[in-house]
């Protein structure tokens, strides 16, 4: 039987190795990968605390469970312009790798 | 008397009756949907001073308040995209050169139609106390601007900035959810007026899940109001994005940011075991954020760079006043700061426009002889520097001064030694300006600059209102919440 503190574990781990892909990658489209996994860490971190910490009248606290609803939805946002951008981006530039982001400097 | 639902939800009307305007031909000049923006978005501003004293129906779910801190940052947010979208009608002829389109002026409609969204999430930003809202309205913002700054598809730098901004929007929005979880997971709330009530009750041995949560929303919303050492998107940001979405994102995405903060940070400040460790890192951001700003700021050449810079060093004084927060007037003088700030900067940017367009480029170099091609800008710009770097006799003074005073009362020496250092150095990199302006001959060819007349109503009005608050502080001190 999983408790709490497996589910925050493997939470843990979703957000360090999207921490690290976004850190260390060099593709934008993978480091963006590495920022939706970040998210989903949260999401799934956020329905364990809500089922595992029940509420007095024993029911899980559905807030949480709505919060993961808004994320979803955002990320799913946020990957329609992010993309999109990004594509902008290959159109002008023909590359996808962060070096070659190297106009603005002083 | 209105509810104040209301503001927001006509806010994102409007914004979706432009959108339809833009599609279905109503507008036959560009500019005409900006005009009925700033027209809709004036009748938004009059309707806040309507509002009933408890006719909110929304209050009791605990997601929203409005009190007369979030009422006076929505008149703030609503007046910076009033100057927003007049700054965009100037800048017009830059992004139909800059957007591929069919037909001429096709594609140019939307930069002054997603700035009214902008404007929704910001004031849903200022009203929000529960973490669900702060996050929806945060990403409405965020996601909002991602493609303002992107904005200028055949402008390599609008585009760069555009990527560079998503990413690490996108990171500190990583950062903030997962923080919300662990205070979620302590907790068991995601209300900021629950959890200020339990936070006493909760057992020592999850104090570190709580500073835990609170290290990493600390963390997203530093991105946000741009402090040291979260501020690298901050300078690339600013000077490859399209200049009224970088004065925007400089004032209201920056004001927005610290009411949160302030939001988020004011439970923990009741709790003694919190109070230490919260104390101490503020005072940690604000000195990195004073001394690195300042001194960063020094060598810039570009003028949006610069300023770019020296909002993460404004950002220093009011993280400043932030830590503070103890002082009676700390708060008042951190919000007299901000509308200060809002004076002087959009000061500066409206005067960058109109010199963008007729030298061709925002270096500081374009400056070059402003004072003999168009003495008048050339001494509003005079006014804005002056009160940007703290001259007696302008707000931009005022509102260091107060921030100071409330950190001495705190007993914040250090940081107060550190504030009078960087304003020293502010001087010389704002003299820059002043000097390419009034002791640098101008280009051959240069005649007077070009500007519209709303464009130097605003101008007026601002500088006016900067040297008034400069003589009288009392003015704009009787307004604050």
């Amino acid at each position: 039987m999983p408790t709490l503190a497996h589910y925050l574990l493997v939470s843990g781990l979703l957000f360090s190795l999207g921490l690290a892909g976004v850190l260390l990658r060099r593709n934008i489209l993978i480091i963006f990968m590495g920022l939706e996994l970040m998210l989903n860490a949260a999401n799934l971190s956020l329905v364990a605390f809500s089922r595992f910490n029940l509420l007095p009248n024993g029911l899980p606290n559905y807030n949480a469970q709505v919060l993961v609803f808004f994320i979803i939805t955002v990320a799913a946002a946020e990957v329609a312009v992010g993309l999109a951008i990004i594509v902008a981006l290959f159109r002008a530039k023909q590359t996808t790798h962060v070096e070659d982001l190297n106009t603005l400097k002083f | 008397m209105i509810d104040p639902v209301f503001l927001e939800v006509s806010v994102v009307v409007l914004g979706i009756f432009l959108l339809m305007a833009e599609a279905f031909g109503l507008a036959k000049e560009k500019s005409t949907l900006a005009w009925w923006a700033i027209g809709g978005l004036a009748a938004v501003f009059i309707g806040t001073f309507f509002i009933g004293p408890n006719s909110n129906s929304f209050e009791v779910s605990g997601f929203y308040v409005v009190d007369g801190l979030s009422l006076f940052f929505k008149r703030f947010v609503l007046i910076s995209t009033i100057l927003v979208l007049v700054m965009s009608v100037d800048y017009l002829p830059i992004v139909q050169r800059l957007v591929p389109a069919e037909r001429p002026g096709a594609g140019s409609g939307e930069f002054f139609i997603l700035p009214v969204f902008t404007c929704a999430g910001l004031m849903w930003m200022v009203s929000a106390t529960d973490f669900i809202m702060i996050f929806c309205a945060l990403e409405l913002v965020t996601i909002s601007f991602y493609i303002q700054v992107a904005y200028l598809r055949r402008s390599m730098s609008s585009l760069e900035a555009g990527t560079k901004y998503l990413i690490l929007g996108a990171l500190s929005t990583g950062f903030l959810v997962y923080g919300i979880t662990w205070f979620f997971g302590a907790t068991g709330q995601t209300n900021l007026v629950a959890i200020r009530e339990v936070l006493p009750l909760i057992p020592v041995a999850n104090h570190p899940a709580i500073l835990f949560g609170l290290a990493l929303v600390l963390v997203a919303l530093g991105f946000k109001i741009a402090a040291v050492p979260f501020q690298f998107w901050v300078p690339d940001v600013y000077q490859g994005a399209p200049t009224p979405v970088t004065a925007y994102l400089a004032v209201a995405s920056k004001a927005a940011g610290f009411l949160v903060l302030i939001r988020v940070l004011e439970p923990f400040f009741t709790v003694p075991s919190f109070q230490n460790k919260l104390f101490l890192a503020l005072v940690l951001l604000a000195l990195l954020t004073l001394v690195f700003g300042n001194l960063a700021a020094i060598p810039q050449t570009n003028f949006k760079r610069l300023l770019g810079y020296s909002s993460i060093a404004h950002a220093g004084y009011l993280l400043m006043g932030l830590a503070a927060i103890g002082d009676a007037f700390a708060g008042g003088a951190v919000v007299f700061y901000l509308s200060g700030y809002l004076l002087m900067t959009f000061l500066a940017f409206l005067i960058l426009v109109p010199v963008t367009k007729a030298s061709g480029g925002d270096d500081i170099a374009h400056f070059n002889g402003l004072a003999r091609r168009s003495p008048g800008l050339a001494l509003a710009m005079l006014i804005a520097a002056a009160s940007l770097a703290g001259v007696p006799f302008t707000v931009g003074f005022f509102g260091k001064f107060f921030i100071f005073e409330a950190a001495m009362n705190q007993g914040l020496y250090l940081l107060v030694l550190a504030g009078i250092v960087t304003v020293a150095s502010g001087f010389y990199y704002y003299f820059k300006v002043i000097r390419a302006m009034y002791w640098q001959p101008a280009p051959e060819d240069a005649g007077p600059v070009a500007i519209t007349k709303t464009s130097s109503v605003a101008i007026f009005i601002l500088a006016m209102l900067i040297l008034i608050l400069g003589v009288y502080p009392q003015l704009l001190i009787g307004m604050l919440p």
